[in-house]
């Protein structure tokens, strides 16, 4: 099984790569020119992009740098002249940190939403936290930063409004920086994870084996917690693993809103620098985690519901 | 599950009250007298749109944001004044042979790198060599034939013809002195700026933070007052501004008129200062004259007469800028009046696009803009202009990247651009004169590729002629032939571009340059920069 799923792996990695490699070149624009500036003589750029193999075939130049990248070279960034990897390096535990921040304020808001929805189907609490939760859904990543930003930062001045202190630096400044960040790419993900949670408990609770515990006399709350929730969250851990593709695009949202120095800022600084290889070393390490963590999520369904491992 | 919340949010905001002061960067104001006079200490963070490629003059590529965060530390031998005049800096005097095509060049004794190497004419010769060697600054400094080394503390540099504002272009990248060890290891010194300035490299995150304290062995006495100086990151012009409200950043730069409304209404808590002057740019369409229907000249002057510029600075500019005709801004001494044919007048465009029409068909034009909604406004409101005019025009977006590379292969009919901000009109030299205009396809960097025997003679005249009057009369022509011309249509005077503070930091644009003159209070675009020396916080 691990085998395969590593096989899978690698010709996602070419897939995705090579196509990441394609549009890349397909953009216009000139790699040499942002690097020089427009005041550059002829002479200068012909030699640059010589030196940065720029006039090679697509193909060529591609199979140099898979050919690199097997051997752990990610390259050297046009712009930085740093090593690619070096740059991911020093980007990635930002991303991962608001990542993962994200996710758990997302599961923190969505899990109790979704459960008082579904014991509550049909009420007005449900019908509140239904309608809350499709507003979130509908505001924008940039529209809610800007609004946390106004609320908690301009009016309140709880939080910074923006910057980023490495936990290396001071945990308590940290976590004040990652709040409102985290909260802003948790919004929309709280809406998901209510409702797929909402849905799953409520055709759980009408399962026969629940009348059963009902019947035996057991507490509803006993029940919710050791007999339905756990049933009930495979969706909700699927969308987890699925997520990460649209948190990763939130992030790079996120990360330009509050000035966080992560992965995709750094992506996307680098799509209009035209620096290629930068971008190439961060598609590299998201798709890869994207599949790794899809993964580890399968791994999850069967701790979690006895049924699938039994299968 | 309401007083879980209640636990978790409190527990939340007691560790933020209990964070104590931000590290690295903190504003708890300055050991300050609330007399006015400058007082030494504090600290300030200060919020950038963009970061750097990286701190090295030789090779690195410096936009108006890096100058900031550069100029800390890395100093050029050449300052410009509030006149707009050049005056010495790291260099003591600069002095040019009768014919301008030598420039002697002194420098002052005494200055110190933070390495602890000593700044000497050989340095300089290195420097200016490396510059002249450099992809980025080869073709500024084509005129350059070579440097020669007179005494330890002399250079004279060699041109190959005469060039009477040559320190101008020292007062840029092209003039900081960086030590051996910088040019030796650019990529060192690309990440670690050494420099002879009033600040010492502390920290730097890329996309993150910049980080200076002061140079205890500055130069210049007394000099600087601050203790520290944060550069943030923020490319979000409304999260840099809410940034400022929220008591983040002490000081922002921004080119949004909301901004300027915004902050100018609250005058006790903030002071606002504006580009003036020839630091001004001008925004503008440029044209690609090589290239139907923009070869001809009806069709330049057609568009240019629709553009109704009251129109757009009062709906997109909140009515703060001021309409331009020229790259030169009106109270600049270079310029030279003549509205023609950027005066509106409808009438004449739709004129000239039926005898256009009447001779070769139905006159259709692609202009280009980049994708951010202020830029479209603006592009869009243009379109509507022009279509009264007759003219059916389409809107094709571009990314900064692509636009810059179409300007320089020729491969656009028309474009919104922003340019000539430079101190003195030779600084546009290479954006103006023909021997800079190539055939389409290859790098030209007259952009416009507008070829004009006279309009460049005149920028030969401004470039090789010291007195100034024959300058004056040859920039005038310049403007003339602009007007006569049109590869630009212009629309306003830039002077959007603004540095916010809070009141309590004071000193920008009360610098004064080592010799006692006053400095130029803002240069650079859109954004502006200015020198951090003699920055200060005024107590509270």
């Amino acid at each position: 099984m691990i085998a395969g799923r590593l096989l899978r792996l690698v010709v996602v990695l070419l897939v995705v790569t090579f196509l990441s490699y394609a549009l890349l070149s397909l953009l216009p624009g000139d790699t040499v020119t942002q690097i020089l500036g427009p005041g550059a003589s002829e002479e200068a750029r012909a030699q640059l992009r010589s030196e940065l193999g720029l006039d090679d075939p697509l193909l060529v130049r591609y199979g140099v740098w898979l050919g690199d990248l097997v051997t752990g070279d990610f390259g050297t960034s046009f712009v930085s002249r740093l090593p690619v990897a070096e740059e991911l390096a020093a980007r990635l535990p930002v991303t991962i940190e608001l990542l993962v921040a994200a996710q758990l304020v997302a599961l923190g808001l969505a899990v109790p939403m979704g459960i008082t929805a579904a014991r509550n189907a049909g009420r007005w609490i449900d019908q509140t936290l239904t309608t809350l939760s499709f507003a979130l859904l509908s505001t924008p990543v940039f529209v809610s930063g800007v609004l946390l930003i106004l609320v908690f930062a301009v009016k309140w001045q709880l939080l910074p409004a923006t910057g980023w202190t490495p936990i290396s630096l001071d945990l308590g400044w940290n976590i004040t920086s990652v709040v409102l960040p985290a909260l802003t790419l948790a919004f929309a993900q709280v809406a998901v994870y209510a409702r797929l949670l909402r849905t799953d408990l409520i055709a759980t609770l009408q399962e026969d084996y629940i009348t059963l515990a009902r019947a035996r006399g057991l507490s509803p709350r006993r029940i919710l917690w050791r007999h339905a929730l756990r049933p009930s969250a495979i969706t909700l851990i699927t969308a987890i693993g699925l997520n990460l593709g649209a948190l990763i695009g939130g992030a790079v949202i996120v990360e330009t809103l509050f000035g966080l120095p992560g992965i995709g800022r750094l992506i996307v600084d680098s799509i209009f620098s035209r620096d290629y290889l930068t971008v190439q070393g961060g598609v590299v390490l998201i798709s890869a985690g994207y599949v790794l963590i899809n993964f580890a999520v399968d791994l999850v369904y069967a701790a979690v519901d006895p049924r699938i491992r039994r299968a | 599950m309401i007083k879980r919340l209640t636990i978790l949010l409190t527990a939340a905001l007691t560790l933020v009250a209990c964070s104590g002061p931000r590290p690295v960067a903190t504003t708890p104001g300055a050991a300050a007298t609330s007399t006015g006079g400058p007082a030494k200490g504090g600290k300030i963070v200060y919020g950038l749109s963009a970061d750097a490629n990286g701190f090295n003059p030789v090779t690195d590529q410096f936009a108006a944001q890096s100058y900031s965060m550069v100029t800390t530390i890395i100093e050029p031998l050449v300052s410009v004044d509030a006149n707009g005049d050049w005056k010495p800096n790291l260099a003591e005097s600069l002095t040019p042979n009768a014919t301008y095509d030598e420039w002697t060049i002194k420098v002052r004794q005494g200055i110190n790198f933070t390495d602890g190497l000593t700044l000497t004419g050989e340095i300089v010769k290195s420097n200016l060599e490396a510059q002249q060697k450099s992809p980025l600054t080869s073709a500024t400094l084509q005129p350059l034939e070579g440097i020669e080394l007179v005494d330890p503390m002399t250079v004279k540099v060699k041109l190959k013809q005469p060039w009477v504002v040559f320190p101008y272009y020292l007062a840029a990248q092209i003039g900081m002195m960086v030590p051996p060890s910088t040019l030796n290891n650019p990529l060192g010194g690309s990440r670690t700026p050494v420099g002879t300035g009033p600040y010492i490299f502390k920290e730097y995150v890329p996309d993150s933070r910049f980080v200076v304290t002061r140079n205890p062995h500055y130069w210049r006495d007394g000099l600087p007052y601050l203790d520290e100086i944060e550069f943030r990151i923020l490319p979000d012009t409304q999260t840099r501004a809410q940034s400022l409200e929220a008591g983040s950043l002490d000081a922002i730069g921004t080119t949004r008129d909301e901004d300027l409304a915004k902050f100018g209404a609250a005058k006790d808590a903030y002071t606002i200062h504006r580009t003036q002057g020839m630091a001004v740019s001008e925004a503008m369409f440029m044209l690609n004259t090589e290239v139907a229907p923009m070869n001809d000249v009806r069709v330049r002057q057609a568009m240019a007469a629709a553009m109704d510029r009251k129109a757009i600075i009062t709906t997109l500019r909140g009515g703060l800028t001021k309409e331009a005709d020229s790259p030169w801004t009106k109270d600049s001494k270079w310029y030279a009046p003549g509205g023609a044919p950027h005066t509106y007048d409808l009438a004449k465009a739709t004129s000239l696009v039926k005898e256009y029409e009447a001779e070769k068909g139905e006159l259709k034009v692609e202009v280009l803009s980049t994708p951010d909604p202020n830029t479209m406004q603006t592009v869009e409101l243009a379109q509507d202009m022009w279509r009264k005019a007759g003219i059916d025009v389409t809107i094709k977006q571009a990314d900064q990247a692509d636009l810059i590379n179409r300007a320089l292969t020729g491969n656009f009919t028309a474009t919104i651009w922003t340019a000539f901000s430079s101190p003195d009109p030779d600084g546009e030299y290479i954006w103006l004169h023909q021997a800079y205009a190539k055939p389409i396809g290859a790098i030209s960097l007259n952009f416009s590729r507008v070829k004009d025997d006279e309009l460049s003679k005149a920028l030969d005249v401004g470039r090789m002629n010291p007195d100034e009057s024959a300058r004056k009369q040859a920039y005038a022509t310049v403007q003339k032939r602009l007007r006569d011309l049109v590869p630009y249509i212009f629309i306003d005077h830039l002077d959007t571009g603004a540095i916010i503070t809070k009141s309590k930091l004071r000193g920008i644009g009360e610098q004064l340059l080592p010799d006692g003159e006053k400095g130029l209070p803002l240069t650079g675009s859109p954004i502006p920069y200015h020198p951090f020396s003699q920055l200060w916080v005024n107590g509270q």
